[in-house]
């Protein structure tokens, strides 16, 4: 570098990518940078990483914001002609200069012999001197902070690399397993292929067992990969990549059928699993409104369990009458009675699990409750991935996502109890981590203090359940649940109220705003958080051939694998 | 020892054109050749710490308007740049006369007119050799009178050049043709330059970007600088 061989770096090891010198700040208002004159102003993206190396310590900063300045506003007035190649030159670095802002994330000793040296990066307590030298950031300042996968506790997971660097960004899978986590993004920004790299790395390292609500059938098996207006080609599922790892359950397994996938398990439904809790997060969907609620507790407080059941069994006429036997206002619950009745038409409600009817819905057993069958799976260490099928209506999801966490949840406390109890280490449940997708309908202001995942957002790991939080429209979801996420990964966002929503909870928020909005609409992400020491925009690793090996999958094509059979029948059969 | 000494000796030819030796100076009493006075251009006859006066050797021939110039003096070498010349008679109360003629016909016809005029050039000191580095201060004493003022050589004036120093020190005097004389000298050592190793490009982006942190108050002088030195590259 030019620049470079002027002044001595004077550092214990030597940068090569020199780009300007600290020139003012503050540690509250984040520092300003003149950049070298040599330096392309093109170059300094935001959310580039940057190193200040001062006299004791190196700050590991983020590019923010830049500015285009001047000494001398006559040069703004007259600027030079397009063919003034010397003048412009001239004034480049002097005249006309540029300013590039950097908020300073960790800091870390220059000096081996010092006792903070061993602790690492740190937050930033201090800020550099005056003329501080900035260096481009290299691949050992990268891992010296994030970590390299591979280690030996096996901790670091690589979700990608810093702009324009080739190495690798990891987060820290142990602390992002212990906490609630968030994935924020405008639709097509590429959150579902964040999400199933966030959960390979948490399968892979076997961090936490992971119930996946998967209202888009999009994580267990292949799904399609967008490819702007080429042929579009398709992407591995878990289950493809984890195999007895992962086990699909299935709300519509007609339809997950006809994708060529055979569930391992479907989901029924009885009416009496359902409770009025249950019932209250879809006062919006169903439009009901808060009597309602009151007259199904007044079922609910005569007939317990069974008063779903025992509603939806009335015909219309005799509701009324109903009401008046249970003493609740008629047209309230003729209204409750009405709308519930929608609930009949989800195929996977039964009155009953052992089926009297002989209606015999398909070959996988339907014996035992499926919460049960989940927890089996769950306390074996198999993730399972729920698949709606078709059914994906926002009611059914929300329905079927609260009853099955809402019991899964008290499972877990149950499980939990019992470890507070005896403390031993064998009955420590397992940590879970449960993914919902279109997240701000459960954790909307109103609605997160009525359904579980509220709870379990603002509980977290005292009972060991955590949410991975999938959302396109964070500003939805209520403030106490986001201010209790751990790691939030984050693509582009636009919305200044999505924007200041993600950013809740954060300190020295103002220089991501930029960065969060400057992001690109595909591949990029900003990860912050519990599970990364400090704030970066990564390009998202490459969920392709690579990473499947990475995981240890069984990468052999369709082709290949049509080709070993061929050969075998030959082997069996003889030449057709 | 030549004819120099020997007045009234001369031939008639030795005054035509080309032969323009003066035979009356006690300077010339030094020729060209061997010695310390080898390669001078004048001679110093007024002397301060900020500038010198020095008279040419020979008629009309001062060095060029921005050149750089060396004066062997107390044992160091005083560096200058040449920011004014002029000719006239050697007697303060005596005026040339306009004959109508050509110089030619004049050098044929009186040649000793051209006896009687003397060149002088003015320079500006910008420092002084300590050895073979170049010392941007003036010098701790002034040039003697009488020492020899030599042109710099090229590895002279790119030790000179190189640092931008010497634009500040033109620029913070008063008194000079500031600006073509910067422009001058930016000429003198881009002659040396271009024929260098370094590309004379980046020579005058360097000396134009100290001359706009000189001139941050000044952007039109500053343009109209740079602007002219840009024909110096089309050209």
């Amino acid at each position: 570098m030019k620049g470079n061989g002027q002044i001595d770096s004077g550092s214990q090891r030597s940068r090569r990518g020199r780009v300007g010198v600290v020139t003012r700040g503050s540690l509250v208002e984040g520092l300003e940078m003149k950049l070298d004159a040599e330096r392309n102003v093109e170059d300094m993206k935001a959310g580039k990483f940057v190193v200040i190396e001062g006299d004791k310590n190196d700050f590991f900063s983020m590019v923010t914001d830049m500015r285009l300045d001047a000494t001398n506003s006559e040069i703004l007035l007259h600027p030079p002609a397009r063919s003034d190649e010397l003048l412009r030159q001239v004034l480049a670095g002097t005249g006309t200069y540029n300013i590039v802002s950097l908020r300073p994330m960790l800091m870390m000793s220059k000096d081996p012999t010092s006792r903070d040296f061993d602790d690492g990066p740190r937050p930033v307590k201090a800020i550099p001197s005056h003329f501080s030298l900035v260096q481009e950031a290299e691949e050992e300042d990268v891992a010296c902070i994030f970590g390299r996968e591979g280690d030996s506790e096996g901790k670091y997971f690589s979700i990608g690399s810093p702009l324009d660097m080739d190495t690798e960004v990891c987060i820290d899978m142990m602390r992002f397993a212990e906490r609630s986590n968030g994935i924020f993004g405008k639709t097509g920004t590429g959150k579902s292929f964040l999400t199933r790299l966030a959960l390979c790395g948490l399968i892979h390292y076997d961090r936490a067992v992971n119930l996946i609500f998967d209202v888009h059938n999009e994580y267990g098996w292949k799904a399609m990969k967008e490819t702007a207006g080429k042929t579009s080609s398709f992407v591995k599922g878990l289950k493809q990549l984890f195999g007895d790892r992962v086990a699909i359950f299935s709300l519509d397994p007609k339809s997950t059928r006809a994708r060529g996938i055979q569930p391992d398990h479907e989901v029924y439904i009885t009416y009496d699993q359902i409770a009025v809790e249950d019932i209250a997060p879809l006062q919006d969907e169903l439009k009901l409104n808060p009597t309602a609620i009151e007259s199904a507790y007044l079922v609910y407080a005569i007939y317990k369990n069974s008063w779903l059941r025992t509603l939806l069994s009335l015909e219309g006429p005799d509701v009324e009458e109903f009401a008046g036997e249970i003493g609740a206002h008629a047209g309230s619950l003729v209204a409750l009675h009405r709308k519930l009745k929608r609930l009949e038409s989800f195929p996977f409600m039964v009155k009953k699990l052992e089926s009297s009817n002989g209606d015999h819905r398909g070959d996988c057993d339907r014996e035992g409750d499926c919460v049960d069958r989940i927890m089996e799976h769950l306390d074996a260490g198999i993730n399972v991935v729920l698949e709606f099928g078709q059914q994906t209506s926002m009611l059914c999801y929300l329905l079927v996502a609260n009853v099955l966490a809402r019991r899964i949840h008290e499972m877990y406390v149950k499980k939990s109890e019992r470890f507070y109890a005896t403390q031993r280490p064998e009955d420590q449940p397992r940590q879970l981590m449960i993914t919902i997708e279109e997240a701000h309908k459960f954790l909307n202001p109103s609605a997160a203090k009525q359904t579980i995942f509220g709870t379990i957002a603002r509980e977290m790991r005292k009972y060991y359940v955590s949410l991975l939080i999938v959302d396109q429209r964070p500003s939805g979801i209520d403030d106490e649940v986001l201010s209790q996420i751990g790691t939030r990964i984050t693509a582009l966002l636009n919305d200044e109220k999505d924007i200041s929503a993600v950013l809740t909870g954060v300190s020295g928020t103002e220089g991501l705003r930029s960065v969060l909005a400057s992001l690109d609409s595909k591949q990029q992400a900003l990860v912050l958080g519990h599970a990364v020491p400090m704030p970066v925009v990564i390009k998202t690793r490459e969920y392709g051939e690579e990473f499947y090996k990475a995981m240890g999958a069984d990468v052999e094509d369709a082709g290949q694998r049509r080709q070993q059979a061929e050969n075998e029948r030959e082997l069996l059969f003889g030449p057709e | 020892m030549t004819e120099g000494g020997v007045t009234g000796t001369r031939s008639l030819e030795s005054f035509l054109e080309g032969n323009t030796r003066p035979v009356s100076r006690p300077q010339a009493a030094v020729d060209d050749g061997v010695g310390p006075a080898a390669g001078r251009t004048g001679e110093v006859i007024e002397s301060s710490t900020t500038t010198l006066v020095a008279e040419a050797r020979h008629l009309h021939e001062a060095p060029d308007f921005g050149a750089f110039v060396r004066v062997e003096s107390d044992g160091r070498d005083i560096v200058g740049v040449v920011h004014n010349t002029r000719t006239q008679s050697i007697e303060p109360n005596r005026r040339p006369t306009a004959y109508g003629k050509t110089e030619a016909e004049l050098r044929r016809e009186q040649p000793q007119i051209f006896e009687l005029l003397r060149t002088q050039f003015e320079v500006f000191v910008l420092g002084y050799f300590d050895g073979t580095s170049m010392v941007h201060l003036f010098p701790p004493q002034p040039a003697r009178i009488h020492s020899f003022v030599f042109p710099c050589t090229p590895a002279h004036v790119l030790a000179v050049t190189e640092d931008p120093q010497f634009l500040r020190s033109i620029l913070e005097t008063t008194g000079l043709p500031t600006d073509e004389l910067l422009l001058a000298m930016l000429r003198h050592a881009l002659d040396q330059r271009a024929r260098g190793e370094r590309g004379s490009r980046a020579y005058l982006a360097q000396m134009g970007s100290e001359l706009s942190r000189l001139l941050r108050d000044d952007y039109d002088r500053l343009s109209s600088l740079v602007r002219r030195m840009t024909t110096w590259e089309q050209a």
